[in-house]
């Protein structure tokens, strides 16, 4: 499944014993793989798109919400929970894999520097480069969903204590008011864009809170202001004038399937893997905080449905887009399942807290134990899949940089073998 | 037993209506819960109850502290003790009974329960009280700074912490206070929260302005830095206090993060509240917070540093990404060398025994960003200009991120590790690959014209400047030929022994230009003109090499020997070539028949000779000699040949011609002329100055 993973910079030795018996790449051979890639990659979307069958009451999530008492333990495999996007990961890995065997191995170096590709492969090789800023977008957003997890920890640890009382209850609602701004305020605060923009957010209510403090406000101020204050985007940034939407933008411009006879040819699986990488990075900046991603929800261009191997992510880029849509105008922070939960979970609990007068009713206190136990069980899952996740976009990132320079090194080597010896 | 209650509500009766309308709250509440106790205990708890004033050993104070109430002004400081003595005997007899309750423990439930005394309240109260205070601002002092405040304070949170400890802990409690520990635990969240609060404030405000002082002014330092702050009109912390005690050590330097070491002790002491309350983990978030836009802020204002994007470094002119290095470079050495410790010794001293792990939050993620520049600009379009700048960024993580991964612990460490090689092996790689594209500029220079005057090459020039610079990085470059170049050949041979892979690849080069030179001397027509071009372009190289330490080293001192007896053979060929044409008419043969001069023959050979040398001088003037040393040799050894021949030969043959008229003609110069005239060759003087011009005065 992933023939060349390992042994990347041997790939130049290869081809260069093997450059000789291939002369003429065997053409049937060639389509042959060529099938077997688009089904594998076809294959792989679709385990993506359908995943096991999680246990029944999961399913009915969205409307029963409020009163939902459905104990969280599902989920995992769902569309943009984290587990799934680990897999997304993965996936992304092997279809990589397979297209760089495809695109490199036994092949005459000269084929690849010659018209059309001459023209595709520089368009593929920006394209990565621009994932990978995502890369880097994507593990700092997850650093954000990180702060976002120990705010809920601290309105979980609060919540869970007995008797519960109104300190206990002004301490969670302290973090989640922390939580539900971070949330709403990521996608705003990142929108600003500038250097200057970046961080307003945390200022501000940093200031509106000591103002109010200062000016004698009382206890109110301190009962349940957001205080904790932000990341600030603009420190955490990619780059200054930096946007995911443009990157993305820019990826998908030049981007568009092989006509005529190169449909049957290597501009395909080039296509193929292109869309993937694409998609995959757009998902990534659906899922987590991102800066400057206005109008991604609408943005990417889906492959044409009559393409087979496509079906699957078409069907899971309509999933996202839809979610996407629907929350944009919102503004959240990420479409990561946990999140949107947890700012659910953020809110109701505030409405709980809110409400809350000491000592508790018996009805409320009980659901609220069910919306603590499932914030509880979304912390830990974080805990658990956070970090191996920016894992492994870091593994991303640098599979990325590394076929890119094998790519350049065959590409010099065909340079070379082209150009009269002087 | 609750019969206090009315009379202490009496005397803070005044203090303010917010705060009474809660205590009422309160204290009803307690009233009622403790009425409805009494009852519901009488069933199954009866033999639980036992009453304060007789069960517990300063029972005694709690009654007559009851009775004297009214009497006397309460203060959270006299309270402060009561309450002291209260939780250490409690906690002394809830050891005592947690010890016996091990065994059984629905055998001995009594000794579970007492009365909470009335002063609690009271406490609870007036430090409420002080919490609106410090709320609506009303000290004018900043508490942190006034060390009084500050232990009052953290005492008083610390007080209420451990009333909420054992109140939770203790199963009575639980069952007959639930009222009291709510209220406590609301005034220890208000507390907590405004501890969080300052916490913030502190970590964002007191840094000192210019960090890296050194101390020996410390206190006036920082004295004036606190008055740069608008709302702290204290001088900084009277050192003989004995909560803030900060040892005056004046050998000490603040520096990086900056705080003065009293700020730092409060932050500690904040924390460490915090934490004993149970609200740890706020304290740690505000600190990440914090800690991560100061730093950013901080590598902005001392190193200029900006995040950039891969695609942007892709896309910048090399002028702008020239600049952006140096930073870059600054910016990391910073990081290892002053930031990231910084940041790891305040982490821990703020919160002892976090073993590094906020320090990784803080960093982390600023290290991994460091990393994509450097694999960023290994990915840009190669130039043979951007060589140094690539082995800066090398340098700068072989040399600065031993230490830096130090501060890391051992997972994250690795990962780290594990990126910077690759950053590394993505330079190493660029830098060889822009050896070969030198190389290959060198063997695809064709340019067809010749450069005027037999110069030095631009082509010899630049690559002789461009190897000379890098040999200043011969270190560097040699470790990056080893451990980066994966060319097959050098997979095959097992490395030859002692062979420097750096300076195999000098070598290499050396003879592509040489060859490339050698091609370029065949334009000239002129074959001395094509051994002066080889003698300029052969004397820079050795030059070039022999005024550089490193580059001498590497090419060896063989090498030089060799070029430099290559240059003689120019330099003779070139002699034989111009002057051994010229000589020939200095020659006796033909002038005298039969022991007479050949007058005609002698006019012809003034005349040849004159012509000969004023076509040379009129050519070799324009040719370039632009080394001194190689146009004086030129002109040494040229004036060595043709003076002494040409004052033989006037000597011999000068007398012949009729003095004046014929002398004039003929005997165009005299042997100083010639001298002077031969100085004047290697010029490089393209205005068509005659010989005659420039005569001698």
């Amino acid at each position: 499944m992933r023939p060349a993973q390992d042994n990347q910079g041997s790939f130049l030795g290869r081809i260069s014993i093997r450059r000789n018996q291939f002369v003429d790449v065997n053409n049937e051979q060639e389509q042959e793989d060529l099938e077997l890639f688009q089904k594998h990659i076809a294959d792989r979307f679709t385990d993506l798109l359908s995943p096991p069958p999680p246990p029944p009451q999961q399913q009915q999530q969205p409307p029963s919400d409020e009163t939902n008492t459905v104990v969280p333990t599902t989920a995992t495999e769902q569309i943009m929970s984290v587990t799934w996007l680990r897999k997304l990961m993965d996936v992304f890995l092997c279809c990589e894999a397979e297209f760089k065997a495809i695109l490199l191995m036994g092949r005459d170096p000269t084929q690849i520097s010659k018209p059309p590709f001459d023209r595709l492969v520089p368009e593929m090789l920006d394209r990565s480069i621009k994932a990978l800023d995502i890369c880097t977008a994507v593990v700092n957003g997850i650093d954000s969903v990180r702060h976002y997890q120990r705010l809920a920890e601290i309105a979980v640890t609060a919540l869970e204590q007995r008797p519960l009382g109104d300190g206990n209850v002004r301490r969670a609602k302290r973090a989640l008011a922390n939580l539900v701004v971070a949330l709403s305020l990521e996608d705003k605060e990142n929108g600003g864009g500038g250097g200057g923009g970046g961080g307003g957010g945390g200022k501000t209510t940093e200031r509106s809170w000591s103002f109010g403090r200062r000016s004698g406000g009382s206890s109110t101020a301190s009962k349940g202001g957001a205080t904790i204050g932000q990341l600030k985007s603009s420190s955490w940034a990619v780059g200054r004038n930096w946007s995911a939407a443009k990157q993305i933008h820019a990826m998908t411009a030049n981007l568009n399937p092989p006509r005529g006879n190169e449909a049957a040819g290597l501009p395909q699986p080039m296509f193929i893997m292109s869309t993937v990488m694409v998609f995959v990075m757009w998902v990534l900046t659906a899922a987590v905080p991102c800066q400057e991603r206005s109008g991604l929800a609408n943005h990417l261009p889906v492959p044409p449905k009559h393409l087979n191997w496509a079906q699957s992510l078409i069907g899971i880029h309509e999933k996202i887009g839809d979610e996407w849509k629907k929350k944009e105008k919102k503004g959240s922070a990420g479409l990561m399942e946990e999140m949107t939960r947890m700012e659910k979970l953020g809110h109701s609990l505030i409405e709980f807290a809110d409400g809350f007068h000491y000592p508790s009713e018996k009805d409320a206190a009980e659901s609220a134990a069910v919306q603590v136990a499932e914030m509880a069980e979304i912390c830990k899952r974080m805990e658990e899949e956070l970090v191996p996740l920016q894992q492994q976009i870091r593994e991303v990132f640098h599979r990325i940089v590394r076929s890119r320079a094998e790519i350049l090194e065959v590409l010099e080597q065909a340079g070379k073998l082209s150009a009269p010896v002087v | 037993m609750e019969k206090n209650n009315d009379k202490d509500h009496d005397h803070h009766d005044d203090d303010k209506s917010k705060g009474d309308e809660k205590n009422d709250d309160v204290s009803d509440a307690r009233l009622s819960d403790d009425a409805h106790d009494q009852d519901g205990n009488s069933k199954e708890n009866l033999d639980n109850v036992v009453k304060t004033e007789t069960d517990l050993d300063p029972g005694d104070n709690v009654v007559s502290q009851g009775e004297e109430a009214p009497e006397i002004q309460q203060t959270l400081e006299s309270l402060s003790e009561e309450l002291d003595q209260l939780l250490s005997s409690l906690s002394l007899h809830k050891e005592e009974s947690s010890i016996k309750e091990g065994s059984t423990e629905e055998e001995k439930p009594e000794d579970d329960y007492f009365q909470i005394p009335q002063f609690v309240g009271k406490f609870l109260d007036l430090f409420e009280d002080k919490l609106s205070k410090y709320d609506s601002g009303e000290p004018k002092t900043t508490w942190y700074q006034d060390p009084e405040e500050v232990s009052s304070l953290l005492e008083a949170v610390d007080r209420v912490s451990k009333l909420m400890g054992l109140l939770l802990n203790t199963k009575s409690c639980l069952d007959h206070h639930e009222p009291l520990i709510n209220h406590a635990g609301s005034i220890q969240q208000r507390a907590m929260a405004f501890l969080e609060d300052e916490f913030r404030i502190i970590l964002e405000e007191s840094v000192i302005k210019e960090p890296a002082v050194v101390a020996d002014d410390s206190s006036s330092q920082r004295k004036s830095s606190a008055d740069q702050q608008d709302h702290q009109n204290d001088a900084v912390v009277s050192q003989d206090h004995d909560q803030m005690i900060v040892p005056e050590s004046g050998d000490q330097e603040i520096e990086y993060p900056g705080y003065p070491e009293e700020v730092v002790v409060v932050l500690r002491q904040i924390a460490e509240k915090m934490k004993a309350g149970g609200y740890g983990w706020e304290c740690r978030e505000v600190f990440l917070v914090g800690r991560r836009n100061i730093l950013m802020r901080t590598l902005k204002r001392d190193c200029e540093f900006e995040k950039v994007s891969i695609d942007e470094v892709q896309k910048m002119s090399w002028d702008t990404l020239e600049r952006e290095i140096p930073i870059w470079n600054k910016t990391f050495k910073d990081c290892s060398s002053l930031f990231f410790p910084g940041e790891l010794k305040l982490a821990e001293k703020i919160f002892q025994g976090d073993e590094g792990n906020l320090f990784c939050i803080v960093t982390h993620g600023l290290a991994i960003q460091f990393l994509g520049f450097a694999e960023a600009v290994a990915m840009t379009k190669r130039s043979t200009e951007k060589l140094f700048k690539i082995l800066d960024i090398y340098e700068t993580l072989r040399d600065s991120f031993p230490s830096m991964e130090e501060l890391f612990p051992e997972e994250l460490r690795s990962e780290l590790r594990s990126e910077v090689t690759s950053a590394r092996s993505r330079l190493g790689e660029t830098a060889i690959h822009i050896f070969s594209d030198l190389e290959n500029s060198i063997k695809s220079d064709s340019s067809k014209t010749p450069v005027p005057g037999g110069a030095v090459h631009p082509l010899t020039r630049y690559t002789m400047n461009y190897l000379k610079y890098s040999c200043e990085y011969k270190d560097t470059l040699e470790q990056v030929f080893k451990s980066h170049s994966k060319m097959e050949q050098e997979e095959d041979k097992p490395a030859e022994t002692g062979n420097s892979a750096f300076a195999s690849q000098l070598m290499r080069i050396m003879e592509l230009l040489d060859g490339n030179l050698e091609v370029k001397s065949k334009q000239y027509k002129d074959i001395p003109l094509s051994c002066i071009f080889m003698m300029n372009n052969g004397r820079y190289i050795v030059q070039k090499i022999k005024g550089s330490a490193e580059i001498h080293e590497v090419m060896g001192d063989t090498w030089c020997r060799r070029r430099s007896s290559e240059l003689r053979n120019y330099h003779k060929n070139y002699q034989r070539e111009t002057w051994g044409k010229l000589l020939g008419f200095l020659g006796h043969e033909g002038l005298m028949h039969n022991g007479k001069i050949v007058k005609p023959n002698l006019k012809e050979r003034f005349k040849s000779f004159n012509a000969t040398f004023d076509e040379i001088h009129k050519t070799q003037t324009t040719w370039v000699v632009n080394d001194e040393q190689l146009q004086s040799e030129l002109r040494v050894s040229i004036t060595a040949v043709m003076i002494p021949a040409y004052r033989a030969f006037m000597a011999r043959f000068g007398q012949y011609l009729d003095p004046g008229r014929q002398t004039e003609k003929y005997i165009k110069y005299q042997p100083e002329d010639i001298e002077d005239l031969i100085d004047q060759l290697f010029d490089g003087n393209t205005s068509s100055s005659t010989a005659t011009a420039r005569r001698r005065t």
